[in-house]
């Protein structure tokens, strides 16, 4: 089908419930009421064992209603998808923060006057906060079968296997030694915090031994389930409402503070219990892996890529989740991101006593992009070639077999790439930014004083529109007046999804937007989703299952129809409310003549867990083929060399979203993902003393997120590159996920654009002043 | 006990309605506009005035409700979110209309404190740059957006709002 005929997909249609939101009757969990108001005490010590709590003060304080310690939660564990389960409460605390115990009482000032009156005699265990250190056998061990979460990734697995996560295929020794020219550098990432506005939140009640929770999820079914396991219940008999949520990035799956909730409540017999973390707990609670990362680059005299060797430490704190860490290399991303004819990837996942790693917008990708995009640089400018022209040569593109030799151990199938226009992208932004400007890597593009203008340019390529996990349930019925209803088992977290999904279905069913409803937001519909609103995946994941579902559904209609207007089924389209015969519209019945029920259709994927079905998910996306979404970024920075502070002038980013379902809300994703990457680039600091257990970025006046004047014009690069297929097979309507896209490259960008402004390279995050002088000091003395 | 701290009656013009509120001390804005009066349109993100979730107009001017005491509000005209169109009969304010078509809003956490400090910028300058519009702005963290929507969203309501006054 060619654009001109599609009348709802590629509309920018506002999401309906923006109405509520301007008004300010958009009811967010914070906005409803509750009896009881809940607090947790937390630990002061990054690695201790609770040797005894006594809690006699906290029940006496008037207004008091529970009391939560490890010694009244169930003797099971929370299992969470990706992360080591935990105990809702537990003995041992292995973070400053980790969770103690908890207190429900009438009035907040209460639970907060209360938390002081906790007795609690700690055994100070030895800590470790190096992911790298922290790996060895001999360091302070958080668990007992060691630090490592390696790669078995069991949702109940209880110990790690010590062994890094290896992607590897061809053979690094004899791609090194054809080489002309090795590169071998290391960066530092420090952790992001996710940072939404809305911090996080529940509200617990019980009916008999029925569970409500409200909060702010993006994995309600995960919470679900998660929760009934803890506390032995059906899942059932947990309902999660989820409808409104102020900002996820990654951070709002399951938590300990909703079983927490949960179980003050029951002790009062089922008041209502809210938890609502302040901004403090919210910095010093979870965020994006820090990392250490080497890279081993080797390059020949005509810019092949022949061998890439990295070795990554993810800091996954105390209980973090791996999908944060090295995250299996994000189906392979960035491995692909060039042609690299050998090539080995390590990834080690490691517990230490700091913050829970939580995935973050990009997951490792930004991290791991900044890492491989400084030494790519770095080979190229070795080379004495244009940093556009070394990665032009070095790209694939549709229809490359990826990778160059098959994986040592198949846990991906090797494929073409399915529309993939890498090179066009990377001219396209290329041109945007004025690269003709580039006159050299250390000869900046301007300079005005102690003012230095340099450009940065990076490439890489992310997942999104993968259907893994578990799918998402989703259920079509077409109502007896042609309108329809959809049960949707996805979590719209604001970025609109919910209404690119509407539009899937009107298009596809040939009736305006307003006639498709969309029921989710509630588990009460039992529709399924294991691993909730995450990688990119909601609209492409959703909208393809519903699509099947619809056709399902046409099916149907189609068998009834088919003997009332004397046709075969296969004849009959049904469309626009009504069922006719394909080229005889006149020949028709309309839906509500034909129909006195509804017309129902559920599809939910495969529903084995992804790690037996592994390979299979592909073929459900593109037949045979690999999808993967090219990204380029390019940044234009302008350094003060005296000061060292670096101010974003330009970024443009470059992606490839498929086709474009809401052009409006697709181009919001990219500038929201470069905005908040830009951050990780260059404001958001985390900080914590480690002598002293301190955490100095507790709030917003020191953890700085990008406000309206730090964010420069943020400009797209959009190629919508599209391969027909049948409406039931693959992304819907060839859409690729959009929501973490535009942020891969961004920190790259802007280490390679900070390079060309000064000579220098910074190899640590946040980019900031003192780091950029301190590069620049350093640059100077080896020159020296 | 704090329950015998002395309450005190105070005045204020909320959304265009008098009212008479009997508050304690140290009750904050906020609490009373969202707790006394269900106007929980206005939002708490950090409770430190540097998120700006928070912020209301208070006689014109983007006030940060979680760092006012309600008593210092005697006497003086509180605009919240509720306060601006009419939602009730559908009809939007030229800048809410704005943020709707040019999406200026994702999770709509921070939406309210921008809808109305832009307004209270739009009342001061009804022809801003984006510059100005960022500086304006530069109080309230959005961090779904990037800004640029927000940005696109306040310029076209001001060519909206050319020649007519709005309330």
């Amino acid at each position: 089908m060619s654009k001109e005929e599609f009348r709802i997909v590629g509309k920018s249609i506002p999401p309906r419930e923006l109405f509520d939101k301007v008004t300010g009757r958009f009811q967010y969990v914070g906005d409803l009421p509750a009896e009881l108001y809940g607090k947790i005490l937390r630990s002061p010590f990054p690695h201790a064992r609770i040797k005894h709590i006594d809690t006699s003060k906290v029940e006496k304080l008037s207004g008091v209603e529970a009391v939560l310690t490890h010694k009244d939660v169930p003797p099971r564990k929370l299992p969470r998808r990706d992360q080591r389960a935990c105990y809702i409460l537990e003995d041992h605390v292995r973070f400053v923060g980790d969770e103690v115990a908890a207190v429900a009482a009438r009035r907040r000032a209460i639970a907060e006057e209360a938390l002081d009156l906790f007795k609690v005699e700690y055994e100070i265990l030895p800590a470790v906060f190096d992911p790298e250190e922290a790996a060895r056998p001999e360091a302070p061990q958080l668990y007992p079968g060691g630090n490592v979460y390696g790669p078995q990734f069991g949702m109940m697995v209880e110990k790690g296997l010590n062994e890094p996560v290896i992607m590897e295929w061809g053979d690094i020794d004899v791609g090194f030694k054809e080489a002309d020219v090795v590169i071998e550098d290391k960066v530092e990432v420090k952790p992001q915090i996710h940072s939404p506005i809305e911090p996080h939140i529940c509200i617990a009640g019980w009916k008999g031994d029925e569970l409500t929770l409200w909060t702010a999820t993006q994995s309600p079914y995960e919470v679900r389930m998660s929760i009934a396991y803890a506390l032995g219940m059906p899942e059932g008999k947990v309902r999660v409402i989820y409808g409104a949520i102020g900002g996820g990035f990654g951070s709002k799956y399951i938590e300990r503070y909703q079983p927490i909730a949960a179980l003050l409540s029951k002790k009062t017999g089922g008041k209502s219990t809210k938890i609502l973390l302040t901004r403090e707990e919210e910095l010093c609670h979870a965020g994006r892996a820090g990392a250490k990362i080497r890279v081993k680059l080797g390059v020949k005299k005509d810019g092949t890529i022949t061998a890439i060797y990295l070795k990554g430490f993810f800091n996954l704190g105390g209980y973090g989740n791996i999908i944060g860490g090295c995250g299996r290399f994000g189906e392979e991303s960035p491995a692909l991101a060039y042609k690299y004819q050998n090539a080995r990837f390590e990834g080690w996942d490691v517990h230490t006593n700091h913050i829970t790693s939580q995935p973050c917008r990009g997951v490792a990708l930004p991290t791991l992009t900044f890492a491989m995009e400084n030494v790519i640089d770095q080979a190229a400018e070795r080379l004495n070639m244009d940093p556009v022209e070394f990665r032009l040569i070095n790209l694939p593109e549709t229809d490359t077999l990826m990778p160059l030799k098959p994986h040592k151990n198949p846990i991906y199938p090797r494929a073409e790439l399915d529309a993939y226009p890498a090179q066009r992208i990377l001219r396209e932004v290329a041109e945007k930014i004025d690269w003709e400007r580039f006159k050299g890597y250390q000869r900046p593009v301007a300079i005005e004083g102690p003012k230095s203008r340099g450009l940065g340019i990076t490439a890489s390529q992310g997942w999104g529109g993968f259907c893994i996990g578990g799918f998402i349930n989703e259920t079509v019925i077409i109502n007896n007046d042609g309108s329809v209803h959809i049960l949707s088992g996805h979590t719209d977290l604001g970025t609109g999804s919910n209404t690119t999904l509407r539009q899937i279905a009107a298009e596809a069913l040939g009736i305006p937007i307003d006639d498709v409803t969309m029921a989710t937001g509630d588990t009460i519909i039992g529709h399924f989703d294991m691993i909730g609103a995450r990688g990119s995946r909601s609209m492409t994941t959703a909208g393809h299952l519903i699509l099947v579902a619809i056709e399902q559904a046409k099916n149907k209609i189609r068998q009834m129809a088919a003997p009332l207007l004397e046709a075969e089924p296969e004849q009959i389209e049904v469309r626009g409310k009504k069922a006719y015969v394909r080229g005889e519209e006149e020949r028709a019945i309309f839906l509500r003549e034909l129909l006195t029920s509804t017309v129902k259709c559920t599809v939910g994927g495969d529903p084995r867990d992804w790690l037996l079905i592994k390979g299979t998910m592909w073929p459900m996306v593109a037949p045979g083929k690999k999808t993967r979404n090219p990204v380029v970024a390019a940044s234009e920075v302008e350094v003060d060399l005296e000061t060292g502070e670096v101010k974003p002038v330009r970024i443009i980013t470059g992606n490839s979203p498929g086709r474009m379902i809401n052009p409006t809300i697709v181009r919001g994703q990219y500038i929201g993902a470069a905005a908040m990457t830009l951050g990780m680039a260059l404001l958001e600091e985390f900080k914590y003393d480690e002598n002293n257990s301190v955490y100095e970025h507790a709030s917003l006046a020191d953890y700085k997120v990008p406000r309206a004047l730090d964010v420069p014009p943020i400009e797209n690069i959009i190629i919508e590159e599209v391969v027909e297929r049948p409406l039931d097979v693959g992304g819907p309507y060839g859409a690729r996920g959009a929501g973490e896209l535009a942020g891969l490259g961004i920190v790259a960008s802007i280490a390679n654009a900070i390079y060309n402004a000064t000579g220098s390279r910074v190899r640590q995050t946040p980019m900031t002043a003192e780091k950029v002088l301190e590069a620049m000091r350093g640059e100077k003395a080896k020159k020296r | 006990m704090p329950e015998t701290i002395t309450q005190k009656v105070i005045h204020m013009v909320v959304n265009g309605k008098d009212r008479e509120i009997e508050v304690r001390p140290n009750e904050l804005l906020v609490d009373v506009l969202r707790e006394r009066l269900g106007l929980t349109g206005t939002k708490i993100g950090c409770e430190a005035g540097e998120c700006g979730a928070c912020t209301v107009l208070i006689n014109g001017k983007p006030t940060l409700s979680c760092l006012t005491l309600a008593i210092e509000c005697e006497g003086k005209e509180i605009l919240t979110i509720e306060g601006i169109g009419d939602a009730a009969k559908g009809e939007l304010h030229p800048l809410q209309k704005a943020f709707v078509e040019h999406y200026g809003v994702q999770c709509g956490f921070c939406t309210p404190a921008m809808i109305l400090t832009a307004k209270a910028l739009l009342d001061k300058n009804p022809n801003p740059v984006d510059e100005e519009i960022r500086e304006a702005i530069n109080g309230v963290i959005c961090r779904c957006t990037g800004y640029m929507q927000i940005v696109e969203s306040i310029l076209a309501a001001t060519e909206e709002m050319k020649g007519s006054v709005h309330e």
